[in-house]
């Protein structure tokens, strides 16, 4: 069977991580000693052995581990590059349940097996998602796709996480506590996750909400086959985006491609103030036609009304403007606290300044080219740099709202799709900025 | 009669919270004479002895004619076959909570009521590990290959003693436990870095 040995309890995975975290010991040791001899030799292979080690040990745990794996690949201005390319081959890779399990799963779910329930039912795993696999069906002449979880997941998810953390803040450079209020917000985003029921009301709701969006294309979903850990929805035809690359598609296509998916996280953003938070490639299926699919509605990010208020200013010039403004908004983000010097105060808030200017481009302008390979590239090598910035890394607070966390990751992914997708976006269609130009006015007076 | 008896012992030790003490008590409570049921029995410990095995042919009926049993590998039947039990216990699961309390002690003994079950599953898990090494999923191993049913014995009592105790929601544990150690058992009776390197040593000791 392709089933390899997964590490089960906990102190086998523990071990993973020690292993792990004496090998990048080792790469460190190994870098310096080469250095010596060859000092013309740049960080790039180290932070290419260190991602290798993190990786095996990452890819041979399952679930949670996996997912942060997901989200450090996602956090593409934190880790070096060498880093986010290993991890992303993590967001396809997951070992499968046996096919008693499956059966197992049905017949705790619904009492009967999948056989009984359906009229064709592929006991072959199509499709890996992080914590469980998707089976194809046949339901009177109808195909389907039902989405399957491993079970014991939400259990062991927190003691991954106090396992991932030690790995975290090295990879990071953050210490414990500042690490703490962010861990909080993913580890109850992944036990959201793990309830597919749950799954199955936002994605209706969403799917309502949007399904106005032109070109985007939507799945049903089937209340009668849902658990919470089961999920049965349609089929849903399309390509990933690196597959839907290899068919060539035109300029048009890919545009059209582009703005769906563009026009679909405006309106979640700036109306529903609830976010598909989880924009990696395996969640989009592109159609030659130029349609685009969404699925995957586990991981949604709630906006809170005063976080929105203040972070989507941050896009705005004519709100940046006022310093008083400015300190305001960076303050409530948490970007700066009171208790920093001024000096501080001021060092970062130039240096976020910088940042914002350069990652609101897009909406400075009625359309904006994400092809532009040396726009993304100053985003990369911009976030190195404020990465760098003294007074961040020797902080003994985190910087940033923990709201920020996925939303962040929901724009890096957004760009970073829409690069490799070469589109032309129209970023000006929603005048989304009315509303906060005024709230902000009104508070200044 | 043989259903009815199991079914009354099982209502008379929940109901009383002990098993009965005699034949004659229990004859009695069912309304048949001592000489009835042992037409039937021959004591008590066969009539606990044949309340497990009842349940595991019951299981096993169930596996063998489901749709997916004919397609299976050796490591998934030996799954399903985990599985299968596991969840046909759940309706008396208090009734086997009583008797792991009354005698369950620590692995390998077991108590003498789970010899039935014993008996049946050897029966069955034999020519599933012989399919198994006829199509080379398990590898064939001089004198060991014949314990590897008594390997997996050990492991369905673990799983058992697993369940009995597991608190999680829907015993969601439990599957993972029984996931994990059938995997492990049966990737430890297939073709492993083990048997490379007892050939390896066997070349040195025998070329030296």
């Amino acid at each position: 069977m392709e089933q390899n040995s997964i590490p089960s309890t906990k102190v086998q995975r523990a071990m993973r991580f020690v292993k792990t975290g004496a090998q990048i010991g080792g790469n460190y040791i190994k870098h310096y000693s080469k250095k010596m001899v060859d000092p013309s030799l740049s960080k790039d292979e180290l932070h290419e052995n260190n991602a290798n080690d993190v990786y095996n040990a990452l890819s041979e745990l399952k679930g949670s581990a996996l997912k942060v794996a997901q989200m450090l690949s996602m956090e593409k201005n934190v880790l070096p590059r060498q880093y986010t390319n290993k991890f992303q081959m993590a967001q396809y890779s997951a070992p499968p349940l046996s096919g008693p399990l499956i059966v197992q799963t049905f017949v705790k779910a619904f009492g009967k097996t999948p056989q009984e329930i359906f009229d064709t039912f592929e006991m072959k795993a199509s499709n890996a998602a992080s914590i469980g696999q998707v089976h194809k069906a046949t339901l009177d002449g109808k195909q389907l796709a039902i989405k399957i979880q491993y079970p014991g997941v939400a259990e062991s998810i927190k003691s991954d996480l106090k396992i991932v953390k030690p790995i975290a803040f090295r990879l990071l450079d953050m210490n414990e506590k500042e690490l703490e209020k962010y861990i909080k917000e993913v580890e109850s985003k992944l036990l959201e996750e793990t309830d597919y029921e749950l799954e199955f009301k936002r994605s209706i709701e969403i799917t309502e909400a949007c399904k106005h969006i032109p070109n985007l294309v939507f799945t049903n979903y089937y209340k009668a086959f849902t658990s919470n850990r089961v999920l049965t929805m349609d089929w849903l035809d399309g390509m990933h985006l690196d597959d839907f690359l290899k068919t060539n598609p035109s300029q048009e296509i890919r545009n059209a491609i582009g703005q769906a998916m563009w026009d679909f996280y405006d309106m979640q953003v700036h109306e529903l103030k609830a976010v598909h938070a989880d924009p990696h490639p395996g969640n989009f299926l592109m159609q030659t036609d130029g349609k685009l699919g969404v699925i995957d509605f586990g991981c949604v990010k709630e906006i809170p009304e005063d976080f929105y208020l203040n972070y989507f200013s941050l896009l705005i010039p004519e709100i940046m403007q006022s310093a008083t403004t400015m300190r305001n908004i960076m303050l409530q983000q948490q970007i700066i606290t009171i208790n920093d010097s001024e000096r501080t105060q001021q060092i970062i808030t130039d240096a976020f300044t910088k940042m914002t200017t350069l990652l609101r481009t897009p909406f400075d302008e009625e359309e904006f080219d994400f092809g532009n390979n040396a726009y993304i590239d100053q985003i990369y090598a911009l976030g190195e740099e404020v990465s760098k910035i003294d007074e961040l890394k020797k902080s003994k607070e985190g910087r940033g709202s923990q709201h920020a966390l996925y939303i962040n990751r929901t724009y890096f992914g957004l760009y970073s799709i829409l690069n490799v997708l070469q589109a032309k976006i129209k970023t000006g269609v929603r005048n989304w900025k009315k509303p906060l130009i005024e709230y902000h006015l009104t508070k200044l007076n | 009669m043989k259903a009815k008896l199991i079914q009354e012992y099982i209502h008379y030790t929940l109901e009383h919270n002990n098993t009965p003490q005699s034949v004659y008590l229990f004859a009695k409570s069912v309304g048949i004479s001592e000489q009835e049921f042992y037409n039937h029995f021959s004591g008590l410990e066969t009539l606990e002895s044949e309340i497990y095995q009842t349940w595991f042919e019951e299981a096993m009926h169930k596996c063998t004619t489901s749709s997916p049993w004919n397609d299976y590998s050796a490591r998934e039947k030996v799954l399903a076959v985990f599985y299968t039990f596991i969840e046909s216990l759940k309706p008396n699961r208090s009734f086997v909570k009583f008797l792991k309390e009354r005698d369950f002690k620590s692995l390998p003994k077991w108590p003498a009521y789970l010899n039935g079950l014993h008996h049946s599953f050897m029966d069955h898990v034999k020519p599933i590990l012989n399919e198994g090494i006829a199509s080379t999923e398990i590898a064939e191993r001089k004198y060991i290959d014949t314990k590897y049913a008594d390997g997996l014995w050990l492991n369905f009592l673990f799983v058992l003693k697993f369940w009995i105790d597991d608190t999680s929601p829907a015993f969601e544990k439990t599957d993972a436990a029984i996931e994990k150690s059938v995997n492990l058992a049966v990737d430890l009776m297939g073709k492993s870095a083990l048997d490379a390197a007892l050939d390896f040593g066997k070349f040195l000791f025998q070329n030296k």
